[in-house]
């Protein structure tokens, strides 16, 4: 085995360690995220686990993580600084009578003293390197994603009164793209990419013995079949592994031991936990129900 | 050298470097530099183990979801042995001949002759007589195309406009901005004259083009593919979409800046052009592939079509009603609706007509031109 391969065994231990399930592809991204110091960009449905890959990182390489939530209309001053104004206007009126000439004042009130700084600049200026997530970028404006290629190609970011802020170290970045709208080919061509799809049986399976390890071997199994059989189906929303775990959660809350005919009816009751939408759930009906419970 | 040197023969060099040259050729959007990424990350993997190779250059060399799910597949055409029959053929250039033939007509045609050099001329003239018999020859003089795109820019910047007047009524808002009060008042030394406001920001409706391209719409689908080029210039985020028996995405073919390869793509996309409809169908496939990706509640669905539809009229009325509940408007273009005589009898216009809630005509420039003002009253 080359080194890089048992390299990769080592990384998937750890990242299931922690409580992921990755497949080696994405291991070996990540890996390789590393060596090139590029971001990383997740695409794929909601709820395939986009956003954990993030925290697991940051939980595996000991370090913080610092998340960007994006949505519609986000600009610099949520997501590198925003002075302290009110701090800059109470130091103005106590350097009123104080002799020092009007630029040294002004060098003092426009320091790093009275700057706030917001995720992206937080990220770059630490003495560690972090993880940093900046979530559902397909929810922000293109603005945002040009002035963020920036950030991504120099690690560096301007800012008009104090100059260019290099990075002290360089953050391990991830991003996430619901699909929900195309981003630009120069964001995407300085990332590294990543599809992630619904996982497969065994996969679900171990993430369900790994997250709920109270649920019992056979009923997990059960569990894990129902769901994708039901991700099969012609839905509007399909069930995400987010609700694969709710709703063995709600199973064992209603102490069902096994998924069968008999117990269609609390099944039934349960669904709520997998299936959120009306359309959806009215492709739901008992007979559809102990179809697929008797399948399992 | 380059750091992968080290560790990576020449030959493999030269092969290794090749590879992003094939990606090219097969549609993947890298570049240059991405030669030099690849040796790079040779270097750090190594090439004895073929999976974890694959894994690295896919993560390094795909950018969207149809690149991932395509890249086993090259991945072992080019660096696996002995599979030469599965290498897909690299695009090869046809500009000069390309440049004589607009996007619809006879182009399905034309496809399987285009390699055939001795049968070219021969084939373009036939294009050409193509061309000549539709109804559509005045929108192929090179006047009307560029009115054509004129009138599409001015309704893209009056789409835009509806965004922009929400904004400007949104900066006199009935919250506080106090940040942002605070921010403008240091130029008065800390008073704040101006207040500056907070109010829900809304923007402009998101265009998505489902453009029907069966034989019964062939004399207009070179007009409303040029339409669809044309707004994509101007916006941003459109989305396109032809189907004729099932659907097909073109955002990227008409988004391509260089208008010979442009037609080159469309094309190759439109093997199976000018055949039955089947309107239902393509909306269900697009409901349940393309939908959630692509449609919120602030899209505008514009469908060109005449509503001869093959498939079953129930059909196509539950999937316009699956669609409707997800988007803000459906518009429906009907090119016949320009007609004196014209009602919507045939069975798909029947199935559709409560589902939709513009119904307009826009078989050409003029009617186009009134049909507008509607339109963007419909976006509203």
């Amino acid at each position: 085995m080359s080194t890089r391969a048992s390299e990769l065994v080592a990384l998937r231990e750890q990242l299931a360690e922690a409580g992921y399930i990755a497949e080696a592809p994405l291991a070996a991204a990540l890996l390789l995220m590393q060596d090139l110091g590029r971001p990383l960009l997740l695409e794929g449905d909601a709820g395939v686990g986009k956003t954990e890959v993030a925290k697991v990182l940051a939980g595996i390489r000991g370090t913080r993580l610092i998340r960007l939530q994006c949505y519609e209309g986000l600009d610099a001053h949520a997501t590198i600084y925003e002075w302290n104004y009110q701090r800059q206007l109470l130091a103005i009126k106590l350097l009123e009578h104080d002799e020092r000439g009007i630029a040294q004042k002004e060098q003092d009130i426009f320091s790093e003293r009275y700057l706030l700084k917001r995720p992206l600049l937080e990220a770059i200026s630490t003495d560690t390197a972090v993880v940093l997530l900046i979530d559902e970028i397909d929810r922000a404006d293109e603005a945002f994603e040009a002035f963020l290629l920036e950030l991504l190609s120099d690690f560096q970011l301007s800012i008009p009164e104090l100059g260019t802020v290099q990075a002290r170290s360089r953050p391990l970045v991830v991003i996430t793209s619901n699909g929900t709208r195309e981003l630009s080919d120069a964001l995407r061509r300085r990332c590294l990419y990543q599809f992630i799809d619904y996982p497969d049986y065994a996969k679900e399976l171990a993430i369900v013995r790994t997250r709920a390890p109270q649920v019992a071997a056979e009923l997990a199994q059960q569990i894990v079949a129902f769901v994708q059989a039901v991700r099969r189906m012609d839905l509007e929303k399909k069930p995400g592994i987010a609700e694969t775990l709710d709703w063995a959660a709600a199973l064992l809350r209603l102490e069902i031991a096994s998924i069968d005919l008999d117990s269609t009816e609390p099944i039934m009751e349960s669904l709520s936990a997998l299936i959120k939408t009306r359309a959806d759930r009215a492709a739901f009906p008992r007979e559809v129900v102990a179809r697929l419970a008797a399948a399992c | 050298m380059l750091t992968g040197e080290g560790a990576v023969g020449f030959r493999a060099v030269e092969h290794l470097a090749g590879f992003v040259g094939f990606l090219r050729n097969n549609g993947f959007a890298v570049g240059g530099g991405d030669a030099i990424e690849v040796l790079r990350t040779a270097g750090r993997v190594g090439m004895l183990d073929e999976s974890v190779l694959r894994w690295s250059l896919q993560a390094l060399l795909c950018g969207r979801s149809e690149e991932w799910r395509r890249f086993d597949e090259l991945f072992a055409a080019w660096f696996l042995p002995a599979q030469e029959a599965w290498r897909p053929a690299a695009r090869h250039d046809s500009r000069e001949h390309a440049q004589a033939r607009p996007f619809g007509g006879g182009t399905a045609r034309s496809a399987p002759a285009e390699r055939d050099d001795s049968g070219r001329i021969a084939h373009l003239a036939s294009d050409r007589e193509a061309l000549g018999s539709t109804d559509f020859r005045a929108v192929t003089r090179r006047a009307d195309l560029l009115a054509l795109e004129e009138l599409m820019r001015r309704f893209a910047r009056r789409l835009k406009r509806v965004r922009l007047r929400r904004e400007a009524r949104a900066r006199r808002g009935r919250r506080l901005d106090l940040p942002g009060t605070i921010r403008r008042s240091v130029s008065s030394g800390g008073t704040p004259l101006r207040l500056s406001w907070r109010s829900q920001r809304r923007v402009r409706p998101r265009l998505l083009l489902l453009i029907d391209v069966s034989r019964s719409m062939t004399t207009f689908s070179f007009f409303y593919l040029r339409l669809a080029r044309a707004l994509s210039a101007e916006l941003t985020d459109i989305r396109s979409f032809i189907f004729h028996t099932h659907l097909i995405s073109v955002s990227d073919a008409l988004a391509e800046p260089d208008p010979f390869r442009a037609q080159q793509r469309l094309q190759l996309i439109a093997q199976g052009w000018a055949g039955g409809t089947r309107i239902g169908e393509s909306l269900a496939q697009f409901n349940s592939e393309h939908a959630p990706r692509c449609v919120h509640a602030r899209t505008a669905v514009i469908i060109v079509s005449d509503g001869y539809d093959t498939g079953e009229p129930q059909r196509l009325s539950a999937a316009l009603a699956t669609l409707r509940r997800r988007a803000r408007r459906i518009v429906w273009l009907n090119p016949l609706c320009g007609q004196a005589d014209f009602t919507p009898v045939s069975a798909g216009m029947q199935a559709a007509l409560p589902h939709i809630d513009l119904l307009a005509s826009g078989a050409d420039l003029a009617s186009l031109e009134a049909t507008l003002p509607a339109i963007l009253e419909a976006l509203r």
